[in-house]
């Protein structure tokens, strides 16, 4: 009997608590160390003439990866593009490319990248990335 | 025992043929491979022009000749996006359908092709600093949509996607050579 009685309370338990949402934390939007590694990982500097070549270059780099760009917006400086993880087309890697300029003849590249809407944090994606955008720049400019 | 090895090795082969089924590494998707290079001289051509603009409104009126609906234009980078949306059925995948209905003695209704959606992106850039020599590169891939089906008793809801790169060689000559009669131009090949 008190082992019924023990069951249904803590069954009891468990729906009370299922009720409550779990309330967000305070620092959900603060900058933790791990975003700065990302942060400066997404990041490049390129000696650039402006803003609308690197941009050029960006785009080449990406459809020369197989990516199909999506969206560009030139005052903003934005790329979106967009491919499937061959050999399966269930997949998609979304880019996220920005040009910003730092000083003249400088631009400061971030690229953000998402596999299936999860974030991709590997170091090695976005060096393999800039190792290709570099060539297609280099290209451009001779 | 001898059910308990028969499930061990159920599950070990099980467990190999997960191993099959192919997963690029992110790190993979951000590098040339062996095919880039030849991706690339299908979907690239150049032409001897100054005008860029010129060469974007001619792609866009040969896309237009070609069926597509231009989505999304950025003058100022030379980008295209274009879409056109048609049916996918094929009278092979209906009489695989119809197969399928009859040894299955009516349990199976396989799902087929029932519409796509076309999507080509073009970029135009200049590739010499006195921009007199300019290429074009465009993408072809499509999304199809699966219609229902049926296995069994458990109904197959419709819309089930499949999406793929357009990889014909024929169609990228086609647009191509519209685009150099469109321009009075001769398209270069890599």
């Amino acid at each position: 009997m008190h082992a019924i009685l023990g069951i249904i309370l803590i069954a009891g338990a468990l729906l009370i608590q299922g009720c409550a949402a779990p309330a967000p934390s305070q620092d959900l939007l603060a900058l933790t160390e791990a975003q700065m590694k990302i942060r400066s990982i997404q990041t490049r500097t390129f000696d650039v003439k402006d803003r609308q070549l690197a941009m050029r270059g960006v785009i080449a780099s990406l459809q020369d990866l197989g990516f199909i760009i999506e969206r560009a917006n030139e005052p903003l400086g934005l790329v979106t593009a967009a491919r499937f993880a061959e050999p399966n087309f269930y997949d998609v890697v979304g880019v996220t490319v920005t040009v910003r300029q730092e000083s003249a003849g400088r631009m400061t590249i971030r690229a953000n990248a998402i596999y299936n809407n999860r974030p991709i944090e590997d170091p090695k994606v976005y060096q393999n990335f800039f190792a290709s955008l570099e060539r297609s720049l280099f290209i451009t400019k001779e | 025992m001898q059910r308990a090895l028969v499930a061990g090795i159920f599950l070990l082969l099980s467990c190999q043929l997960a191993g099959c089924v192919t997963q690029t590494q992110p790190a993979e998707l951000f590098q040339l491979t062996a095919e880039s290079p030849r991706n690339k001289a299908m979907e690239t051509r150049f032409f001897e022009t100054k005008d860029e603009v010129e060469l974007l409104s001619a792609s866009a009126a040969v896309l237009q000749d070609l069926g597509f609906q231009v989505e999304e234009s950025v003058q100022d980078v030379g980008f295209l996006r274009a879409t056109k949306e048609r049916s996918a059925r094929e009278y092979g995948q209906d009489i695989g359908r119809f197969f399928a209905f009859i040894l299955s003695l009516g349990h199976v209704i396989m799902p087929v092709d029932l519409h796509q959606k076309i999507e080509a992106t073009l970029v135009a850039r200049p590739i010499n600093p006195e921009g007199t020599r300019r290429e074009v590169r465009i993408i072809f891939y499509r999304v199809v949509w699966k219609g229902d089906g049926q296995a069994d008793r458990q109904y197959i809801p419709p819309g089930q996607q499949k999406m793929e790169m357009l990889r014909d060689p024929a169609m990228y000559q086609q647009f191509f050579a519209k685009l150099s009669k469109a321009v009075f131009l001769e398209a270069f090949a890599l």
